[in-house]
């Protein structure tokens, strides 16, 4: 399912959607005024059942569903909790979003993802 | 019989003694993050200041890492087993993150804006290569730009 | 464009809950895991061992027995005692598949053990301690017991729950591995009490059986030295129970089924001025 940038499920005051962006604009807007750096991070554990199934499917091969099901979840939370913290200082959209990895923990996927808070018209 | 009571008194020293250092260092965060509020970091390279007023621009960083104790150690090996958030981890990694940036802003006291910061994050320490975190390192880096004094 | 300094009112990066809360949840959640999983392993354990035939088990002892070497020529309290056991048998008192031999080894230790596949092994420090043949009697018996209910193999069923749950919670962390495998370890000495706690049962009516009286049964848990009764605390982890509920147990069993007391069977004469010489 592609991720048009949009946000569906956060929604500012006036009720519009949260917009993120990987690029310095939102395209065909304008910035009005920024509130600096935010950002949220995530860190989850998969349980022992996951464990085993990607033991098993070791040896057969193919999707290991439930680490990306783990993966995706990770950069839901993160994303989720970046907007909420924008959505805090007022702005209506994050641009420039950069996520970084890093492997604290090898039972976890830890992700981090940060941009810039703006107001848009 | 020994090795139970090892365990629960590391336990207990992590715990009391990791949130008292815990709660002193967000304490000195929160004072901190109020004090260079006026320095905004932005991810954006761009900024809209006429290129006339900037006097000079330099990379700045900071850094900090910050190390786990036994109780969070106990808590996440528990966490793996049943899948989840690590919720004891999740206060080492914006702590270290928040210091960094921090650090970055109280090297350039005097800067408008820190443009184009990246932030890295690592584990370090002896018990990294395991399935542990020994401690959180995490960088932040940026370009940070004076203005000319007008 | 402007920037406007504003801090957010609550730090989304942390959940709000309790350290402890999370510890107690997640420690319960083990425990419970633990329980299970040993309960069911268990169960599977004693259904497979009910399955093994003796011919099986004899294969399996061969592996122990190899490491203790049979002497050539039984000696004279090798053959009292193996004529103990043998008269156990010849009156029909137990029926095993197996032959008994019982051998002596020297040392201080004052301890019998069964090993597996029918080899009872009598240290010289117990053999110095008994007073008559009917307390040999007992511990003979006891040992005979174990036989009996084929104890070793029940051992081994529930070694092996105990190794899986400690490599299943290992490949998280040392320290939990370490945790879970205390706990099992305190319910395991639990296991082996119940199976101590039998044997001294078995060992009771062997000895009505052989001499139609059960005098001198309690008497090798008196004659003990006291510093090596386990006491309060230390019972709960040592796998034999503590003396005194013993000598209660076998009081109350021979109670209940009506056992006499009777003339204890002196020791042989050469047993006699050894056991003098060495107390």
């Amino acid at each position: 399912m592609e991720n048009s940038g949009e946000h569906p499920s956060v929604k500012t005051v006036s009720g519009q959607n949260f917009v993120l962006t990987n690029v310095e604009t939102i395209p065909g807007r304008s910035i009005v005024e920024h509130f600096g750096l935010v950002s949220g991070s995530t860190i989850r554990a998969k349980h022992i059942g996951r464990d085993l199934m990607a033991s098993l499917k070791n040896l057969v091969g193919g999707e290991l569903k439930g680490y990306t099901q783990l993966l995706s979840e990770s950069r839901d939370q993160a994303t989720r909790r970046m907007v909420r913290q924008a959505v805090d200082l007022g702005a209506n959209a994050v641009v420039n979003v950069r996520f970084s990895t890093s492997s604290v923990a090898q039972g976890a996927a830890e992700l981090y993802a940060y941009g810039t808070a703006v107001r848009v018209e | 019989m020994p090795d139970l009571i090892l365990i629960l008194s590391l336990t207990a020293l992590g715990y009391f003694a990791g949130t008292w250092a815990e709660n002193r260092h967000y304490r000195s965060i929160r004072e901190r993050e109020k004090q260079l509020l006026h320095i905004p970091a932005i991810t954006m390279k761009d900024i809209p200041y006429p290129d006339g007023e900037i006097c000079s621009s330099r990379l700045v960083e900071g850094s900090a890492v910050i190390s786990i104790d036994y109780f969070k150690r106990l808590l996440a090996g528990l966490r793996n087993i049943f899948g989840g958030t690590i919720i004891s981890y999740e206060s080492l990694l914006d702590r270290a993150r928040r210091e960094a940036l921090l650090r970055m802003k109280e090297s350039a006291p005097d800067a408008a804006v820190i443009v184009n910061v990246r932030i890295e994050t690592s584990a370090i320490g002896k018990y990294s290569s395991k399935r542990n975190i020994g401690c959180i390192e995490a960088l932040a880096y940026g370009t940070a730009i004076d203005l000319k004094k007008q | 464009m402007n920037y406007t300094p504003k801090l957010p009112g609550r730090n989304h990066n942390v959940t709000p809950v309790s350290p402890l809360r999370e510890l107690l949840v997640l420690l319960g959640g083990l425990l419970v895991v633990i329980v299970i999983a040993y309960l069911l392993l268990g169960l599977g354990a004693d259904l497979l061992v009910s399955h093994i035939s003796p011919a099986t088990e004899q294969k399996m002892a061969t592996v122990f027995s190899s490491r203790f070497s049979s002497h050539n020529k039984p000696t004279p309290r090798e053959k009292w005692l193996q004529s103990i056991v043998n008269t156990m048998q010849e009156k029909g008192c137990v029926d095993l598949p197996y032959p008994i031999t019982v051998q002596v080894a020297d040392s201080k230790v004052i301890n019998a053990v069964a090993l597996p596949g029918g080899r009872i092994m009598v240290f010289s420090g117990l053999l110095n301690i008994v007073r008559s043949e009917n307390e040999m009697a007992f511990i003979l018996g006891h040992e005979l017991g174990h036989f009996a209910h084929r104890d070793h193999l029940r051992g081994l069923g529930r070694g092996i729950v105990f190794a899986f749950i400690s490599t299943l919670t290992g490949s998280s962390d040392g320290s939990i591995a370490r945790l879970a495998a205390r706990t099992v370890q305190v319910t395991e000495s639990g296991f082996s009490r119940g199976q101590e706690a039998a044997a001294d049962a078995f060992g009771l009516q062997m000895m009505n059986c052989v001499y139609g009286h059960v005098g001198g049964a309690t008497d090798f848990f008196t004659h003990m030295p006291k510093n090596l009764d386990p006491g309060h605390i230390g019972h709960y982890f040592a796998s034999h129970p503590e003396n005194k509920k013993r000598i209660q147990a076998l009081l109350v069993l021979q109670q209940k089924m009506g056992y006499q007391i009777g003339p204890l069977t002196p020791l042989p004469v050469w047993q006699k001025d050894t056991v003098r010489k060495k107390n």
